[in-house]
């Protein structure tokens, strides 16, 4: 079934918006409330939206599942080669050996109430991009698996 | 008194909604409004300063359960039948 | 009778629900020495403004490690059954 003109559009108008704050959300993971989780979830609502929106010859044609599936396994992946690392270089599992070490997310904070800065947080920010990349792969490839599932049987 | 307030009519809302799904004949309007249940139980979230749950709230229950309903009325029929 | 039934069913419900609420306190947790930690040094040990993210990352990140873990078995739950129902053509739903 085609969704009219209407919805497409709108569809296409807000894809990218939405996608953009999810991105936002899995970036300012550290300093907003948010992070991995929530950010990639709202991305993986766009994804949705445009799979609602378009029918099922469509979607095939412009979301992949090999690049949602490598997207899911390498999020995975990545985040606990980022804890792995830590006991490389001779800590424990899941240690936070960039904060406070002047290099990437490494500044320090200032106890109590300030406004912030991006580039804090050691590991956490790696690793909400890590979760985040992980759950837009993987809610969207369920929805997807759910139309493919039905792509067949679908009332005109 | 203006957060009580508030708070009446968002749970005052959900009462509506939960029972508009009871009574909806057009399913796609049914999903509308689980949507719209979860919707507000997100903004209940958000007034009980507990943002991070709103926004999953927000993604997954108003988002993507709404899609899976669409998903699955479009390859069944839009309209409930008569009870037998 | 089952309308009834289910009428008296959801009030019980409502009145057990309703009566644990009345009994909840917001905002003042009776072991607070665990929070109190969290709060007064995530900020310099993490580097981070968010206290929330600090423990699901850091703190707790064993835990997260567990909720990947079963969101990627879900996904690969949810695929293992649609795949048997869409054999058919395993060029694209591979």
């Amino acid at each position: 079934m085609r969704m009219s003109k209407i919805v497409r559009f709108g569809a296409d108008v807000l894809f990218g918006a939405i996608v953009i704050f999810g991105l936002y959300i899995i970036m300012h993971g550290h300093l907003t409330p948010g992070g991995g989780f929530q950010g990639g979830a709202v991305v993986a609502t766009g994804v949705a939206l445009v799979i609602v929106a378009y029918s099922y010859e469509e979607v095939i044609g412009m979301v992949k599942k090999f690049v949602l599936t490598i997207q899911e396994s390498a999020g995975l992946v990545m985040f606990a080669g980022v804890a792995l690392i830590a006991i490389g270089l001779g800590t424990t599992f899941f240690f936070n050996f960039l904060a406070n070490s002047g290099s990437l997310f490494g500044m320090t904070v200032p106890f109590g109430p300030n406004s912030g800065e991006l580039n804090t947080g050691g590991v956490l920010p790696l690793m909400n991009i890590a979760v985040g990349i992980e759950v837009w792969g993987g809610l969207a490839i369920i929805i997807l698996y759910m139309l493919s599932g039905i792509g067949k049987t679908e009332e005109a | 008194m203006i957060e009580t307030i508030i708070h009446v009519l968002v749970i005052a809302g959900l009462i509506v909604s939960a029972t508009l799904v009871y009574y909806f004949r057009d399913l796609l309007a049914a999903a509308l409004a689980s949507g719209l249940f979860s919707f507000l139980i997100s903004l209940e979230f958000y007034l009980l300063q507990a943002p991070d749950v709103a926004i999953s709230q927000a993604a997954i229950g108003a988002g993507l359960t709404t899609a899976i309903f669409i998903i699955a009325i479009r390859s069944t029929k839009r309209y409930e039948e008569d009870a037998p | 009778m089952r309308k009834e039934l289910s009428v008296l069913i959801i009030i019980i419900f409502g009145l057990f629900l309703g009566l644990i609420a009345l009994d909840l306190t917001f905002g003042e947790p009776d072991n607070a020495a665990m929070d109190d930690y969290f709060i007064r040094n995530g900020q310099e040990q993490a580097a981070t403004n968010n206290i929330v993210t600090t423990i699901v990352f850091d703190y707790r990140g064993f835990d997260t490690l567990g909720e990947s873990t079963v969101l990627f078995t879900a996904v690969v739950g949810v695929g293992l059954i649609y795949r048997k129902l869409v054999r058919g053509d395993a060029d694209e739903n591979e």
